[in-house]
C-alpha cells in the first residue's frame, strides 16, 4: 500500500456512533487505517478496478486478488440533503448533514457533511476528514479551505 | 404464451388504519385483506371454487401477521394446485406480485389467481420505522451509519437536478399541487383537499430541499386484483383488462455505484418501459395514461424524463403547465399518486393497477382521462436502480 497522500485530520466528536459499522477480518484493514487518518479501498489486481466500500470481489473481472490502495482524501460535493425527520438512533445527534462525494480518484461514495451548511453547493471542492468518536471512527468531507 | 387479464379489482381508501385514534378498535390486516378479496372476486363474477393460486405481497415489516400469504389463504378456505406464495422486492413488492400473478396464467398454471397486498405501519412511531428504514439505505457497515433514510436519495438527486438544470423547489412542487387536484377527485385517495403552491413550500424541512408535502406521508392499504387467463375473461362477457406486456431492467447498482455517474437519470426506467412499449408493438404516443411509482414530487419529473415523455430537464414545467394533469396531453399519476393518492408501500404499486384498470375502463368519473384505452404502470426503486413496467388495455 501506498502512503503518499497527506493524512486526513482527525477530528474529536464526543459520544458512541449513532449506528456503528460491523468489521470483519476482511474490512479491518479499512477501519484501522482510517483511525490513522488513511482513506483506503480495494483494486483489482487483474483489471485494475478501484471501487467503493472495498469488496474482496473485482465487480468488473470477479477476481479475488486485490490490493489495498490509498485515496486521495480530495473530492468534489455531487450533491447533498439534511435530515430533519430523525431515526430513532440518530435523535440524539440532532439535524445531520450528509453528501454524495466524488473523490478525485474516481469513486463515489457517500459521508457525513459536516461545516457551515451555507457554505454547501453542488460541485464545490471538499477534503475528507476522519469523525473519531469514543467507539472508533467514521468518514465524512467538509468544504476545504 | 397466452395472455393474462384483470377481471375484477378490490381496494380500501389508503388511510391511517392501524393506529389506534379515539380509543376506537382499529381494523387488522388481514380483516381488510378479506374484504378487497371478496369485492374483487365479486366483480369478477367468480366464485371461490374458481381460485386456483394466491400471490401475496410481502407485507411492510411493521405488520404484525407474519406468513401472511399461507394465513391469509388458510382464512379464506382456499386449495391451490398452482401456487401460494409471498413476493418481496423493496417499493416494486406488488409490481412483482402483480407481475408474478400475470406469470402463472400466461404459463397455463392456472385460469385464476389473486394477488393482494396489504400494508400496515402507522401504528409505528416514525423515528422507530426510520430507524428500520436506515439498514434499507445502501450499505449498511459503509453508508447505513451516517443516517441516510431511503428519501435522502430522493432529496440528494433533487438537489442536483435543481443545480444542473438551473430549476428552482417551487418549479417541482408544482407535481404536489397538480396530483392533489386528483386526488380531489379520488375516493381512493388519502389527502384529498386541494393545495396551493405557497402551502406546499409552507411545510417543514423533511429533508431539504423536500418538505412534507413534496414526500410520502405514512399510510396504511389492502388491494387485491383477480387475474384470469384472456379466453376466461372474454367467456365472462365482463369488462376487463388485458395485460400486453412487461418489461423489466436493474441496473447491477445498490443505490450509489462505486464510480461517477448522473443521478437524475433513471436508466432502469428508459430500459423497462422501451422493452414494455417494443413488446407490444406500440409507442409511447399509443399509452393514454401513465401511473408512476413517484414517491417525491422530484421522483415523478425524473421518471416522466427517463422514459421519453418530456425532454431532459423540462418534465417539471408539465406539472404546472397542466399537460400531465388527467385533461392534459400526458396524463400522470392520475389517483393523485404515491404523494397524495397515499403509499403504503407495499401495496402502492397494485393501487396503481388498480388506477389503470379505471381509467381504461373509462370508470374515473371526473378525473377520467378522456377515451383511454391503453395504461401504462411502471414501478421503480428510484436509486435502489430497478424498474418494471406493464402496457395494459382496457376491453370495456
Amino acid at each position: 500500500m501506498s502512503a503518499q497522500s497527506p493524512r486526513m485530520p482527525i477530528l474529536k466528536r464526543a459520544g458512541l456512533r449513532p449506528f456503528p459499522p460491523r468489521v470483519s477480518a476482511f474490512t479491518r484493514p479499512f477501519w484501522t487505517t482510517l483511525g490513522e487518518g488513511r482513506l483506503i479501498t480495494t483494486a483489482c489486481r487483474a483489471c485494475g478496478r478501484l471501487t467503493f466500500p472495498p469488496k474482496l470481489v473485482c465487480r468488473g473481472c470477479w477476481s479475488e486478488d486485490y490490493d489495498w490502495r490509498e485515496l486521495r482524501p480530495s473530492g468534489v460535493l455531487y450533491s447533498y440533503t439534511r435530515v430533519h425527520v430523525l431515526p430513532r438512533a440518530f435523535v440524539a445527534d440532532g439535524l445531520y448533514d450528509f453528501a454524495i462525494v466524488d473523490l478525485a480518484d474516481g469513486v463515489r461514495l457517500m459521508c457525513r457533511l459536516l461545516g457551515d451548511p451555507a457554505q454547501f453547493a453542488p460541485d464545490i471542492p471538499v477534503e475528507m476528514v476522519v469523525a473519531m468518536y469514543d467507539d472508533g471512527p467514521l468518514f465524512a468531507a467538509r468544504p476545504t479551505g | 404464451m397466452r395472455n393474462a387479464a384483470i377481471l375484477g379489482y378490490g381496494a380500501v381508501p389508503v388511510g391511517i388504519y392501524q393506529r389506534v385514534k379515539d380509543g376506537s378498535d382499529p381494523p387488522l390486516e388481514h380483516e381488510l385483506a378479506v374484504r378487497v378479496v371478496l369485492d374483487a372476486v365479486r366483480m369478477a363474477g367468480l366464485r371461490k371454487e374458481d381460485l386456483n393460486g394466491v400471490v401475496v405481497a410481502h407485507p411492510g415489516d411493521h405488520t404484525k401477521q407474519g406468513y401472511f400469504h399461507t394465513f391469509l389463504t388458510a382464512y379464506l378456505g382456499l386449495t391451490s394446485r398452482s401456487t401460494v406464495v409471498q413476493v418481496l422486492g423493496n417499493g416494486m413488492t406488488a409490481g412483482l406480485a402483480f407481475d408474478e400473478g400475470l406469470r402463472l396464467v400466461r404459463g397455463g398454471e392456472t385460469d385464476c389467481v389473486v394477488v393482494i397486498a396489504a400494508h400496515f405501519e402507522s401504528g409505528t412511531p416514525t423515528a422507530d420505522h426510520l430507524n428500520f428504514s436506515i439498514r434499507l439505505t445502501g450499505d449498511v457497515d459503509f453508508q447505513s451509519i451516517f443516517g441516510a433514510v431511503p428519501i435522502a436519495w430522493y432529496a440528494m438527486s433533487a438537489r442536483r437536478y435543481m443545480h444542473e438544470h438551473s430549476v428552482s423547489r417551487a418549479q417541482i412542487a408544482e407535481v404536489a399541487v397538480k396530483n392533489r387536484r386528483q386526488a380531489a377527485l379520488n375516493p381512493l385517495a388519502q389527502y384529498r383537499t386541494p393545495v396551493t403552491l405557497d402551502e406546499v413550500l409552507a411545510q417543514r424541512m423533511i429533508v431539504e430541499p423536500l418538505g412534507l408535502l413534496e414526500v410520502p406521508g405514512r399510510a396504511d392499504g389492502a388491494v387485491a386484483l383477480v387475474i384470469t387467463s384472456e379466453e376466461l375473461a372474454q367467456k365472462s362477457g365482463r369488462p376487463h383488462v388485458l395485460v400486453r406486456s412487461r418489461g423489466f431492467y436493474h441496473e447491477g447498482e445498490h443505490q450509489i455505484p462505486d464510480r461517477h455517474t448522473d443521478m437524475t437519470d433513471y436508466q432502469s426506467i428508459r430500459i423497462a418501459t422501451k422493452t414494455a412499449l417494443e413488446r407490444a408493438n406500440i409507442g409511447l404516443d399509443d399509452v393514454d395514461v401513465f401511473q408512476i411509482y413517484a414517491p417525491c414530487t422530484i421522483v415523478e419529473v425524473m421518471a416522466t424524463e427517463s422514459m421519453g415523455l418530456f425532454p431532459r430537464g423540462k418534465g417539471w414545467a408539465a406539472a404546472a403547465d397542466g399537460r400531465s394533469a388527467f385533461d392534459g396531453s400526458r396524463p400522470v399519476n392520475t389517483s393523485g399518486g404515491l404523494l397524495s393518492r397515499g403509499h403504503p408501500p407495499e401495496a402502492t404499486p397494485l393501487y396503481d393497477v388498480v388506477e389503470a384498470c379505471i381509467q381504461v375502463l373509462g370508470l374515473a368519473g371526473e378525473r377520467q382521462v378522456p377515451n383511454a384505452r391503453v395504461g401504462m404502470t411502471v414501478s421503480e426503486l428510484g436509486n435502489y436502480n430497478a424498474a418494471i413496467a406493464h402496457i395494459l388495455e382496457g376491453r370495456p
